[in-house]
């Protein structure tokens, strides 16, 4: 098998298929816009999770499900696993990767050095429109272990680009 | 031969059935399946095995019949493959061999953005494939 998509045209789908949603079908709400791209990821992550668990036994527990989705999953989707895994063992889990692809191509917000006033709200809408492009990772996540049989919600932090953690809470 | 496979969704919901004979007993074979879910369960719920084997997806004979012999499968996804055969001596490979095929036929036909999950699979392509393996089972054994 072993087939093959180009990076480039990901990129570009992903992008574009944010700010269709964004622009154009939803372009007064922001919410229901995220909503559907979540929902896509979802149903994206549901699919990818049952081809990739189909030559491994079954998971035992929550852990070894979330573990599964930083090294296997991730590497398949992103040719490199999550670089640091958190929990507090009570439900909650911090996946962070130090570069996520994604966001790569992102244009980083410059040190706030200029302090200008109209800096800061282009930093803030720069904000906005990144977040909107996590959506979809997220609802990939979120679709990938609801289909282990883990329900959960899933949120995305980029305080430091590229880099990105997801914050991953098992509802009980 | 085998003369009925099923595909069974996590919460026991029927995804696919398929029976393989001329005769009408469709309803038996339905209702053969039916009975080996909780065998399904008990086998996942009261583990015997450890080690390796422990959490494996394939199952193996849930039960014998006088007829029949039924085999299992447990996915990650928590979706059950249910195998019905009328072949006394069954060698496990060949078993193994089939829920792997089926297994990848499964997931193709889930992988179509038109299939709503938990819903029936009513896509043809995955039945012809059924079909193809169903009829190929065993074969091996016998060459």
């Amino acid at each position: 098998m072993g087939r093959e998509v180009s990076e480039s045209c990901i990129d570009s789908l992903l992008t574009e298929m944010v700010s269709t949603y964004c622009n154009r079908f939803y372009a007064n709400k922001p919410e229901l816009a995220a909503r559907r791209i979540e929902a896509i990821g979802y149903q994206v992550g549901h699919q990818l999770s049952e081809r990739y668990t189909m030559d491994r036994p079954r998971f035992s527990d929550h852990l070894e499900a979330i573990k599964f989705i930083c090294k296997d999953f991730w590497s398949e989707l992103f040719k490199k696993q999550i670089d640091n895994l958190k929990t507090n063992h009570r439900g909650t889990f911090v996946l962070q990767d130090n570069r996520f692809r994604w966001l790569t191509r992102m244009s980083i917000d410059q040190s706030p050095e200029n302090g200008a006033s109209e800096d800061t709200s282009i930093m803030a809408d720069n904000k906005a429109v990144q977040s909107m492009h996590l959506y979809f990772p997220c609802g990939i996540i979120r679709g990938a272990l609801s289909n282990l049989g883990i329900p959960c919600a899933v949120s995305a932090d980029i305080s430091n680009l590229p880099a990105c953690s997801f914050v991953v809470r098992i509802k009980a | 031969m085998i003369v009925c496979v099923a595909v069974v969704g996590y919460q026991n919901n029927p995804l696919y059935i398929q029976s393989f004979t001329d005769a009408d007993d469709a309803l038996k074979l339905h209702h053969i399946v039916h009975c080996s879910l909780d065998v399904v369960d008990e086998r996942v719920n009261n583990p015997k095995k450890s080690g390796p084997t422990l959490n494996e997806t394939f199952l193996g004979l849930l039960y014998p019949t006088e007829n029949y012999k039924v085999y299992g499968y447990l996915t990650n996804t928590k979706v059950k493959f249910i195998l019905v055969t009328t072949d006394l001596d069954v060698r496990d490979a060949d078993v193994r061999n089939f829920f792997k095929r089926f297994h990848a036929a499964y997931v193709d036909a889930v992988s179509n953005p038109f299939h709503v999950p938990g819903k029936k699979i009513t896509s043809r392509t995955f039945a012809e494939r059924v079909s193809t393996i169903v009829k190929s089972f065993g074969l091996s054994s016998v060459g």
